[in-house]
């Protein structure tokens, strides 16, 4: 089903096969009177990096189920690299990787390089083949060194890297993370930031979390509340719109907050320093001004 | 209620290869009506310090004080009781068929007269804004409401000294900040709270204290003001702007909080 490659020259152009496509997407858990997801529809091309926030209970969750076939959509259109996971479910998971939040729950092996081997021996690959791809995931994580570690005995973030890696050896098309960040401590989350910026372009990734500050580079973030898909937008129209925030009860983090109310922008303000130096700016300008 | 620890130690494995000396002689005080934020990255000793707080563990060393008390000479019942403690994630332990049931479950197992217990599991629920959903099934709630009917679950039992581990973690912002604000009720109507968090901008708005441990041990204790400026790697991002002007913020002082950062800050840009 895979397409060739169609961008041109520009390796930033991202090629215009779809990964994952929803149409009229809507699903009922059984019991409740309203839908966790009703009328969804939008695509991701191969290599986008999408962002998904809402409330808890919003259907963030539910999507991302759908996406890997561990739910049934009650109607609506899912294909996910061209088959329907409700159909198909083993051709779409070994195309999906999914992180959770809890790193520990995924990890079962005595030894870190077991853990990453785990889904590939599951799945029968043969053994030399599998070193290379163990040894490569494990690097594509930052945890050279680490194969012969006891799995207990990491960081949060380490352990959460563990798991990534567990996912890349299978070489999934499409990672599906699940508020893979928090759980972790702040360097944690750093550590685990810092690799998936690494996948980008490579991987095709959803992201769902309740920081906005770990999306300001996602090429868009789709906002999912009460079922339906509010907003699809790119990161800076997300995060300078205060009623959009608002409705959908987002909240800014504080440094784009305090930011966006001393007036100055928020989209540029990534760390203190930038939002010092343009408080630096402002008072030179007035001093300039009198 | 005071809450005192005394140079506490704890080693999990001892004697054996895997020994960790997880906290290395801890000594501090949770006074009463205050909210003490303890904060470290993981594997500092956070969760083992806080379960010292009801002897849910036992220290290898060092003693718990209640009111002047020593705590290994209470009923545990009773220890725990008046130390309320909310692990991660406290929403796994629910088990009852309604919200209803889950809460009154302590009282119940208190001794308590049926009306005492209505009484108790009503006012639980309204302090975490949760009586609409009494008479639902806890596992069809979402994260944030499963995370509310848990916290007043342990509520009910009238804790002097409420113990918090984690409680925001994975909760969207509006369900965070109700929690904050529960956190500043309680405070507020006589009960002290110790909260466990890495989140240091939430931990900034509501904390009268911060602690910071660092394997094991006390790095810094004290005001806000004077950790946060001291401990720029646990600094919050209201403190870490104004840390960045350096020279230039000279004069607007240590703010920390949101609000009083903001007034600050829009002070030095009008001039």
């Amino acid at each position: 089903m895979k397409r060739a490659n169609a961008s041109g020259s520009d390796p930033r152009i991202l090629p215009d096969t779809v990964s994952i496509a929803c149409e009229g997407l809507t699903y009922s858990y059984p019991g409740r009177a309203e839908p966790a997801l009703s009328g969804v529809s939008f695509r991701v091309r191969t290599g986008e990096y999408v962002g998904i926030v809402g409330p808890n209970g919003g259907g963030k969750s539910t999507l991302l189920r759908l996406l890997n076939g561990l739910l049934r959509a009650e109607s609506g259109k899912v294909m996910v690299s061209g088959h329907d996971p409700s159909e198909s479910p083993f051709q779409v998971r070994r195309r999906v990787g999914m992180l959770f939040q809890n790193p520990e729950n995924g990890l079962v092996a005595p030894f870190v390089e077991d853990d990453v081997a785990f889904g590939l021996e599951n799945l029968g690959a043969p053994r030399e083949g599998m070193r290379d791809r163990v040894r490569e995931a494990i690097r594509a994580v930052g945890l050279v060194g680490y194969g012969r570690r006891e799995p207990h005995t990491l960081s949060g973030g380490e352990k959460q890297r563990v798991a990534l890696a567990g996912l890349l050896a299978l070489e999934p098309e499409i990672l599906l993370l699940d508020e893979p960040t928090s759980m972790l401590d702040a360097a944690g989350r750093r550590e685990v930031l810092y690799r998936m910026q690494g996948l980008r372009g490579e991987k095709t990734i959803l992201h769902v979390t309740h920081h906005l500050e770990e999306l300001l580079d996602a090429d868009r973030i789709m906002v999912i509340n009460g079922g339906k898909l509010a907003a699809d937008i790119p990161p800076g129209r997300l995060i300078s719109n205060p009623d959009l925030l608002a409705k959908n009860n987002l909240v800014l983090p504080p440094l784009l907050r305090l930011a966006a109310e001393l007036g100055l922008d928020a989209a540029a303000s990534r760390t203190p320093e930038d939002v010092a130096q343009a408080i630096r700016e402002r008072v030179r300008r007035r001093a300039e001004a009198r | 209620m005071r809450l005192e620890l005394r140079d506490i130690r704890h080693v999990y494995s001892p004697g054996t290869p895997f020994e960790v000396k997880a906290l290395r002689g801890v000594s501090l005080t949770v006074e009463p009506d205050e909210v003490l934020g303890i904060l470290g990255g993981t594997g500092s000793g956070k969760s083992t310090l806080v379960q010292h707080m009801n002897l849910l563990l036992e220290p290898a060393d060092g003693t718990v004080l209640v009111d002047g008390v020593d705590a290994a000479r209470l009923k545990k019942s009773e220890l725990r009781r008046r130390v309320g403690l909310v692990f991660q994630f406290p929403e796994a332990a629910l088990f009852a068929p309604t919200v209803w049931e889950d809460v009154a479950f302590a009282p119940r197992r208190l001794g308590l007269e049926e009306s005492e217990i209505g009484d108790r599991v009503r006012e639980s629920l309204a302090l975490v804004d949760a009586e609409d959903l009494k008479d639902r099934s806890p596992f069809g709630l979402s994260g944030g409401e499963q995370r509310r009917a848990a916290i007043a679950g342990v509520l009910a039992m009238r804790p002097e000294v409420l113990v918090l581990d984690e409680p925001t973690s994975g909760l969207d912002p509006a369900s965070r900040q109700k929690l904050l604000r529960l956190i500043q009720t309680l405070r507020d109507t006589g009960t002290s709270v110790v909260l466990v968090s890495h989140d240091t901008d939430e931990m900034a708005e509501v904390a009268d204290r911060i602690c910071i441990l660092e394997k094991g041990e006390i790095r810094a204790i004290g005001p806000p003001a004077d950790v946060f400026y001291a401990n720029p790697d646990f600094a919050p991002a209201t403190v870490s702007t104004v840390a960045a002007l350096g020279d230039d913020g000279h004069g607007i002082g240590r703010p920390v909080r949101f609000g009083e950062t903001l007034r600050a800050l829009a002070g030095l840009i009008e001039g």
